[in-house]
């Protein structure tokens, strides 16, 4: 059988005991009580403070459509297939515009949708971008009443008109 | 085998007819899948006599995402973001086993420093995992203060894997060739200073709860699995190690860089208890967050500036042929089985052998005779993660 059983037998084991667990007890109560005073706090008061984020964060995606090429290389590298691409040929005759990097812009991008309810933000499709026009932004507060409000489409006006606060650097 | 509790011999009813029709039987509970003494959604359902528990069956599958299934229909790399949701308390160690593997069959030669990274990322996510084993099964047994010491540690290894990979939990950062991103010497030294911290905490923590008495009553002599016992089911890691048998596969089965390294194998020498028992198992596993401070400190010496990401081709595409690979992760070996059918860009099938199945099937073995309350010491004590045994 088990020897603290045992030890609770004998009389003396049995004060060796009590005297053993106060002692512990009364050690671990005193590095807690510690903490009243020596040591500072570790915790933020997240609303009205903000931890500043790493700048590899990944957060909520982002793709510059100005710079996108609709070349789908990020929606086969995903692993979830949470991107959604539609391109058309450009009117002949238009002038083809480039990217800041110098990729010419061959096709017209008429959809850009990403439902970030379903992404895993592993960043896959990010390091496959050739134009670097898809990246994490450090947008992490976007919750919506609807689950159709996680899809975000990238040629609407109002993301357009974020991208400032959006693209990083 | 040996429990606490030993019912005799039934006394022979002897009062009058009515109590005699009284009859007893078996009362059904079930622990889970919502109990927060299961780590997750493990539903256990134990027949109880009582308090006493006299049979304990885990029902699995609560938490199944057909992961198995789902990587045959992915490219080699969009499986790592799948394998790190297995056991999501290390991450780390998950990718590595599983790109070792596809590195093995794909012949990459990856980079030195990129190595000596993966070992530096898997130890430290060793020490958090190990963190969140310690204060998680101090809140079990009723201490809640060491949960927010381990966690206030957990979080410095979080920040730099953040920092370093860009999330905290699931991080794709170990992938086939090398590793994403380097690291910068800033971010090496602060590694170094939580080294140091580290092992004062760790100190703190065997004062304030591994030699504590009500823990060791709580811990010591419960939940024991002889070594027997262990090899039967397969156990492996600190289970294994806590039943007293030297089996690290970093030691005995060598991989990756670790014979470079010098380090001891924590065994359970049963100090306060019997060998085995739930308090060696947890005794195991707070040695081994100072053995991976080692392990830290000398990655450190040994780091030199080089190129992180070997050479590996745009689409990954693995010969005919199959793989079973094995790590030692905190909670014991994982293990891949990959088997590729040649010039495809999916894995044919991918089984993931894992330690935590084991050692929730290790579960009925050791409960009957147990006390509630000592049922979910054990159940703590073998540090069981549901994503990795439901996959």
């Amino acid at each position: 059988m088990s020897t603290a059983v045992q030890d609770t037998n004998s009389f003396k084991e049995y004060f060796r005991g009590l005297f053993n667990g106060i002692s512990t007890t009364v050690k671990g109560m005193w590095i807690t009580f510690r903490y009243v005073w020596a040591v500072k706090p570790v915790s933020i008061e997240y609303p009205e403070v903000r931890e500043v984020l790493p700048e590899r964060a990944r957060m909520r995606l982002f793709n510059d459509a100005q710079n996108c090429i609709s070349c789908t290389q990020c929606a086969m590298a995903c692993p979830v297939d949470c991107i959604y691409i539609a391109s058309e040929k450009l009117p002949e005759g238009t002038e083809i515009k480039k990217t800041s990097n110098g990729q010419a812009i061959r096709l017209k991008l008429t959809q850009f949708t990403i439902d970030t309810a379903l992404c895993c933000y592993c960043g896959l499709c990010t390091t496959v971008c050739p134009t670097e026009c898809l990246t994490h932004s450090h947008d992490y507060e976007f919750s919506q009443y609807t689950i159709d409000g996680m899809k975000y489409d990238y040629l609407a006006a109002d993301v357009i008109a974020w991208r400032d606060r959006i693209v990083k650097a | 085998m040996q429990t606490r509790w030993d019912i005799g011999e039934p006394e022979k009813p002897t009062i009058n007819i009515e109590t005699e029709q009284l009859k007893s039987e078996l009362l059904t509970l079930n622990m889970g899948p919502q109990h927060p003494a299961t780590h997750g959604v493990l539903r256990i359902e134990i027949w109880t006599d009582s308090e006493i528990v006299a049979h304990a069956i885990p029902h699995l599958g609560y938490l199944h995402r057909c992961m198995e299934k789902h990587s045959e229909n992915l490219d080699f790399r969009g499986v790592i973001p799948f394998v790190d949701r297995l056991d999501y308390l290390a991450s780390m160690s998950m990718e590595w086993t599983y790109v070792a593997a596809v590195e093995k069959m794909l012949g990459t030669e990856v980079p030195r420093r990129a190595e000596l990274l993966r070992i530096l990322t898997a130890e430290l996510q060793r020490i958090g995992s190990h963190l969140m084993a310690f204060g998680t099964y101090a809140l079990d047994l009723g201490a809640f203060s060491p949960f927010l010491y381990a966690f206030e540690e957990r979080e410095k290894i979080l920040r730099l894997f953040e920092e370093v990979s860009g999330a905290r939990l699931l991080y794709n950062y170990i992938w086939v060739g090398g590793v994403w991103n380097d690291w910068t010497t800033e971010q090496l030294s602060r590694v170094s200073t939580f080294c140091d911290t580290m092992e004062e905490e760790a100190k703190k923590y065997h004062e304030l709860v591994s030699l504590n008495k009500i823990f060791v009553q709580r811990t010591a002599n419960v939940g024991v699995y002889s070594l027997q016992d262990c090899l039967d089911y397969g156990a492996s890691g600190p289970v294994l190690r806590g039943s007293g048998l030297n089996w690290d596969l970093r030691k005995n089965v060598p991989y990756s860089l670790y014979p470079e390294f010098d380090f001891d194998v924590p065994v359970g020498t049963g100090e306060l208890g019997q060998v085995g028992d739930c308090w060696n198992r947890y005794y195991v596993r707070m040695r081994e967050v100072v053995e991976s401070i080692k392990i830290i400190r000398q990655v450190l010496t040994k780091l030199e500036p080089g190129p992180v990401m070997g050479k590996v081709p745009k689409i990954i595409k693995l010969p005919k042929g199959e793989i079973y690979l094995r790590h030692e992760c905190p909670r014991g070996e994982l293990a891949f089985h990959l088997v590729s059918e040649g010039d495809a860009k999916q894995p044919y099938r991918l089984k993931v052998k894992s330690p935590c199945f084991t050692h929730v099937s290790m579960l009925p073995r050791v409960a009957p005779g147990q006390m509630i309350a000592d049922f979910v010491a054990t159940v703590g004590s073998i540090d069981i993660v549901l994503g990795e045994v439901d996959r």
